[in-house]
């Protein structure tokens, strides 16, 4: 049995921890994906796919703290992770550099987590052999 | 690449719609093909006469309005779910072209984007 080629993928991750099962379909994706050669070249949060990205959340401690697990695995695949800017920003994901332009009282956003804005998902559509999209439970 | 974004929610009930556009206006602020498609309750995006300023929200007419001239190639919508909604192509906010959605349709397109 031959072997198929080795495939670049982007994860568009736009449902939210606990309210869906997209940051956790994508998790066992994005390990799965790896497992099989495959590369990943970045993760996207968008949508309310960001609340993935704070650092505030926190769990009962007999629930899975998906925010910990996907930075861990960030983390030692060497993945760059981006949440989308304008989403983060409306819905009070923010960096150090946005608290200070908003003259906020504090910035959230997990380790190794980024903002940047649909520019990095437009190159990303340019780049990636493929685009995946997890989406929020209707 | 050509893509398809589609909004197939009510506007105003949430911000999916808005964020799918946000997708389409970016994709052609980088030049790349971008078509929008209003399908099942999305077709309301159209609709005339809207009065968001009564829900304390920005009308979606103005955003899309500006999607031609951002580059967006063209606003489709959903000619059974115009029926459904009792909208027809010469009442709709915006021009708007009738479609079926056929496998064919989706075939034109290099990939599809529903939030």
């Amino acid at each position: 049995m031959t072997r198929s080629p080795a495939l670049s993928y982007t994860l568009v991750i736009s449902g939210a921890p606990y309210t869906s099962q997209a940051p956790q379909s994508a998790l066992a994706f994005a390990k799965a994906l790896i497992s099989g050669g495959h590369k990943l070249d970045r993760v996207f949060l968008y949508g309310d796919g960001v609340y993935l990205a704070s650092s505030l959340v926190t769990p009962p401690s007999d629930e899975v703290n998906w925010t910990q697990l996907w930075s861990e695995f960030l983390m030692q695949t060497r993945t760059p992770a981006v949440a989308c800017i304008a989403s983060a920003l409306r819905r009070g994901i923010l960096d150090s550099a946005e608290q200070t332009r908003y003259e906020q009282p504090a910035s959230n956003i997990a380790e190794p987590f980024e903002m940047a804005g649909l520019g990095d998902w437009v190159e990303a559509t340019m780049t990636s052999s493929r685009i995946l999209y997890f989406l929020p439970t209707d | 690449m050509h893509t398809l974004i589609v909004i197939d929610r009510l506007p105003y009930g949430d911000w999916h719609g808005r964020e799918a556009l946000d997708m389409a206006f970016s994709l052609a602020a980088f030049d790349r093909p971008v078509t929008l498609l209003f399908r099942g309750a999305g077709v309301n995006w159209l609709r005339p006469g809207q009065s968001a300023d009564q829900l304390s929200q920005k009308s979606v007419e103005r955003n899309l309005s500006a999607a031609t001239i951002f580059g967006v190639s063209a606003l489709l919508a959903d000619k059974a779910a115009l029926r459904q909604y009792r909208l027809s192509s010469d009442q709709l906010s915006q021009s708007a072209s009738e479609t079926d959605l056929t496998p064919a349709f989706y075939k034109q397109f290099d990939a599809v984007v529903v939030l």
